[in-house]
């Protein structure tokens, strides 16, 4: 039961139910591709009634060039839902496409810069340079899955940390990906796949399935504790649906294999997340005292939430069923305030860029080490990008990826394998 | 030249045995010599838009004033055709269909429709009804999201609804029917969706559909060979719409149904005529059986369709004819057999066609349209929007000149491979607009057998709406900006005008009620070239319609 509750904090609290990938395009490359997907898609749904690239005198229709940037989320549920004489293409229009559009749109046409556009990506160069004593095994030893590549599995509605892109990715488990690539002398590949936020969904044994499955090379966003690495938790299981799979009736189980890890590269916390109407800062769970506590069903954070918050709050809080609409619905005022992984808080601002929510400073002292997965019996391979990833961390890259993503950072902490969880390993709130 | 009237002296007897309040198909048939009421879209089964009223003349008319405005509630573009009989107008909007007291502008009823939030995508270039028919006491419109339903034209009621096809794969209707020979006609719209494009008959009584005649052969079928594209299957999405109303000769019992462009718009990957896209269809009411066709522009790149009135006149002695052609020529034909009789140019440029070979009526082409075919980049004239667009020319006996709102632009233009996709954009093609300096449009005097030019009235920004002419030597329209103007149909002088507020792209007709003439138009800017077009001097033209009556000041 309490492995399953680690799950969902670290996974399930991250995966969408939102078909829209809703982070900006990462770099300079990919928001030209996205553009031109914009362009064509543009004139095939929305040129006849707001004109030709875009010129319109606005009167017949909304005049696009007016439209605010900061209201994306807006412009989305215009476009899926209608609005007003605006019919609705939600039952067409692909998620890559509502992106490509926002970006035509956000771009005045392609005739101005992406609002906020990242700096041009700073990693690779300054890893590589920094890296000349590690002397990690040459690219020639790793033997991949792709020749020449690094492939790495990741969820491609994985919001702040991986959002499938038309051309490449999004996120920091994306970004992070493409610099170690980098650094190991190989190129990109990402096979994508669906974080489904199911109850019977273990996303141990999914990690273990991607990988003996040939996959990918490695698995981001793994964390680390004890029973998530090693010998496989079970004779056989069913890899997520991934990109391109065959289309079949019956579900495909692999025998699994050994797992190993690289060192950690970031650092999952728990953290108190407030609503519109609390003015004030909050130091601990202690402060709660006095306001309509949330708490998400079978979370590691719902746990420490009716652990650590005051009993006469606790005995008033309100259950929900864990997954994205919780913040909404601490958005739309149904409660106070929360205890939620970090990441799902950066996950909740990517999708509501006008959030009025608060994540507090205060974090809860138990975290998880996050780090790839690999196959126990390519151990070149994961140690190249072990190094990499050293290389990055030394060299304050991680942050400075962190940060163009605008996600709340943390390094990892010692030591980096969590064991079991106690019971008193909930309580140590300061 | 003499123009023909259907004054059916023997059906006027049957006529009085009919219930009184009835609109028989012999009331139909003499809409035109019947003033007092308007029947059938575009004055007349022959569509001339030319009414004998004369009270309101050159001399009086710049005291023409408004007598009533009714709003219509909607923002859309409005292109409605108003339906007259006995004191009660009635008009419609995407949204709705109302009876108004004609005389006074007062609501007798308004009966609202409604449709799924998808259904406006599946319009291609405005969001627009054009009109009631009237039969018996019944009133047949047609609705965005491609049904036919039935009024009644006392209360409102809806007395039958059939659905033609689901919109949701890119067929809507916005044509005003046809009330031909006892059969509702109807086209449908989407030809630039992937459509196969058809026109249908329904039972006025039942709203059961009793024929379709698809404008896009399936293997086998007569026109078949001109689709000869490897794959075979080009002719499933092979356009071919029929989205404004057909004109219908009672003494030939002939429907004169235009088609529209032949899709996706890259003619290279179909070659062949793609016969009955750009076409007029000769067709038997009852049954929906071609008597004979005329294709306009076969394998057409331009999105030249030819779905404009097929205006039915009488050119020396031959029943005929007149068409002006989205791509730049007036086209004059015999009914009885579609044979050619001339073609000439009507707008100021065509870049696509040198003429049209009046041996075997088909245009000749200039190395533009082989470029264009071949995928290489070119710029064309007239664009896709046409030398003339959608909005009905009139052609006075008076004068003997038919009076077109033309377009003056071009466009750059390179086909691409298509990709199909239900219900969205069709198109096969990049374009965009090529704008010239000054005038991007003309309402024009041409003689309609020689293409000569009496006079025309530049505008910058083009009419698109309807055009009216009259026995008190005046000819009616509107612009974009909102002035309803008077012309001197000899000279081309303005003589009048009135700012109504809103954008016209409406139709006007004129009435007459014991004694009084009335002019009516509905306003209410939009559609393909505000929509389109991105003109931005529109900007400062606010959307919303009205129905706008004006008539002489009283006594």
């Amino acid at each position: 039961m309490m492995r399953r509750t680690v799950l969902r904090v670290l996974i399930g609290g991250l995966a969408p139910l939102a078909p829209a990938l809703l982070a900006p395009p990462a770099g300079a490359s990919e928001l030209e591709a996205v553009l031109a997907k914009g362009v064509s898609t543009y004139r095939t749904f929305c040129s006849h009634c707001h004109g030709v690239d875009m010129v319109s005198a606005g009167t017949g229709s909304y005049d696009l060039r007016r439209f605010p940037l900061d209201q994306r989320a807006r412009f989305e549920s215009s476009v899926m839902d209608g609005r007003g004489d605006m019919p609705a293409w939600g039952d067409i229009l692909k998620p890559d496409e509502l992106e490509s559009l926002w970006v035509y749109v956000a771009t005045r046409g392609g005739k101005e810069p992406y609002p906020d556009a990242p700096e041009a990506a700073p990693p690779a160069d300054d890893a590589e340079t920094d890296d000349s004593a590690a002397a990690p095994p040459a690219p020639s030893d790793l033997d991949p899955v792709a020749e020449g590549r690094l492939t790495v599995c990741l969820a491609r509605n994985g919001g702040a940390l991986s959002g499938w892109r038309h051309e490449g990715g999004s996120g920091f488990d994306y970004r992070v990906a493409a610099a170690t690539a980098e650094a190991m002398g190989l190129d990109l590949a990402v096979q994508w796949f669906e974080s489904e936020p199911e109850e019977e969904s273990d996303p141990v044994k999914e990690t273990y399935a991607l990988l003996a499955k040939g996959l990918c090379d490695l698995v981001p966003a793994v964390a680390l504790y004890e029973g998530a690495l090693g010998p496989p938790p079970a004779e056989n299981a069913a890899p997520p649906r991934w990109d391109d799979m065959p289309t079949r009736d019956w579900v495909e189980f692999v025998p699994l294999e050994p797992v190993a890890a690289t060192r950690p590269y970031m650092r999952a916390e728990i953290g108190i997340v407030t609503g519109p109407k609390v003015g004030r800062a909050i130091e601990g769970p202690k402060d709660l005292a006095g306001l309509d506590l949330g708490v998400q069903q079978g979370t590691l954070s719902g746990i420490i939430a009716l652990t650590e918050a005051p009993q006469a709050t606790v005995d008033a809080s309100v259950t929900f069923n864990p997954g994205p609409d919780f913040l909404w619905k601490l958005e739309g005022g149904a409660f106070d305030a929360a205890l939620v992984d970090v990441a799902a808080f950066d996950f909740h601002r990517r999708q509501n860029p006008v959030s009025l929510l608060t994540l507090h400073d205060w974090r809860h002292p138990l975290g998880f080490n996050i780090a790839m997965a690999g196959l126990e019996r390519n151990p070149n391979l994961i140690a190249a990008a072990d190094a990499a990833l050293a290389d990055l961390a030394a060299s304050g890259v991680l942050e400075e990826l962190a940060e163009a993503e605008d996600i709340h950072y943390a390094a990892p902490r010692e030591p980096w394998m969590q064991r079991r969880l106690t019971r008193r390993d909930l309580r140590r709130a300061p | 030249m003499k123009f023909e009237r259907y004054a059916l002296a023997g059906a006027l007897a049957l006529s009085l045995a009919a219930p009184l309040a009835a609109q028989t198909l012999e009331d139909l048939a003499a809409d035109a010599d019947t003033p007092e009421n308007v029947l059938t879209y575009g004055m007349g089964y022959g569509q001339t838009r030319y009414s004998p009223l004369d009270e309101v003349d050159r001399s009086n008319v710049d005291g023409l004033a408004p007598v009533w405005a009714y709003s219509l509630a909607d923002t859309r573009g409005q292109e409605s055709f108003p339906i007259i009989h006995d004191g009660v107008m009635y008009v419609t909007t995407h949204a709705a269909t109302m009876a108004l007291d004609a005389l006074t502008g007062r609501q007798l009823w308004k009966s609202m429709l409604d449709y799924p939030a998808e259904t406006p995508r599946v319009a291609c270039c405005g969001i627009v009804n054009r009109g009631v028919a009237i039969l018996e006491g019944r009133l047949f419109r047609t609705t965005l999201d491609a049904h036919v339903i039935a009024l009644d034209a006392e209360t409102g009621e809806e007395v039958w609804r059939t659905r033609s096809i689901d919109f949701k794969d890119g067929y809507s209707m916005t044509v005003a029917p046809l009330v031909a020979d006892g059969v509702v006609i109807v086209g449908i719209s989407g030809g630039e969706y992937g459509i196969r494009g058809y026109i249908e008959g329904y039972d006025p009584e039942t709203g059961q559909r009793l024929w379709r005649t698809y404008t896009v052969p399936a293997p086998g079928e007569p026109g078949s060979e001109t689709w000869q594209d490897e794959a075979g299957d080009a002719w499933k999405t092979g356009g071919g719409p029929a989205w404004l109303t057909g004109t219908y000769d009672p003494e030939l019992n002939t429907t004169y149904w235009g088609t529209g462009n032949a899709a996706s718009w890259n003619a290279g990957v179909r070659p062949g005529d793609n016969l009955f896209t750009s076409s007029v269809l000769a067709l038997d009411p009852k049954s929906g059986e071609i008597k004979w066709h005329f294709q306009f522009s076969p394998n057409d790149p331009f999105d030249y369709d030819a779905t404009n009135e097929m205006v039915l006149t009488e050119i020396e002695g031959r029943k005929a004819i007149v068409h002006a052609n989205r791509n730049g020529f007036l086209y004059v034909l015999d009914r009885e057999n579609g044979e050619l009789i001339a073609a000439n140019q009507f707008v100021e440029e065509v870049n696509w066609a040198e003429g049209v070979d009046l041996e075997t009526g088909r245009p000749i082409h200039t190395q533009v349209y082989h470029d264009a075919v071949a995928g290489e980049p070119v710029t064309h004239w007239p664009s896709a929007l046409g030398g003339k667009n959608w909005a009905p020319m009139s052609l006075s006996d008076q004068t003997g000149l038919a009076y077109i709102n033309t377009f003056n632009f071009g466009m750059n233009y390179k086909a691409v491979e298509p990709q199909y996709r239900a219900g969205v954009f069709f198109f096969g093609a990049e374009f965009s607009w090529e704008w010239p300096d000054g005038h991007r449009g003309a309402l024009r005097a041409v003689e309609p057998t020689t293409g000569e030019v009496k006079w025309e009235q530049r505008s910058d920004i083009p009419r698109n709406a309807g055009v009216l002419s009259t026995a008190g030597g005046l000819v009616f329209t509107g612009a974009q900006t909102g002035e309803f103007e008077a012309f001197d149909a000899e000279t081309g002088d303005k003589l009048w005008e009135f700012q109504t507020g809103s954008g016209i792209v409406g139709q006007p007709i004129t009435w007459e009620h014991d004694g009084r003439q009335y002019v009516t138009v509905v306003n209410g800017g939009g559609a393909v070239y505000v929509l389109f077009g991105g003109d931005e001097r529109l900007a400062s033209v606010p959307p919303g319609g009205n129905v706008w009556t004006f008539a002489l000041p009283g006594e």
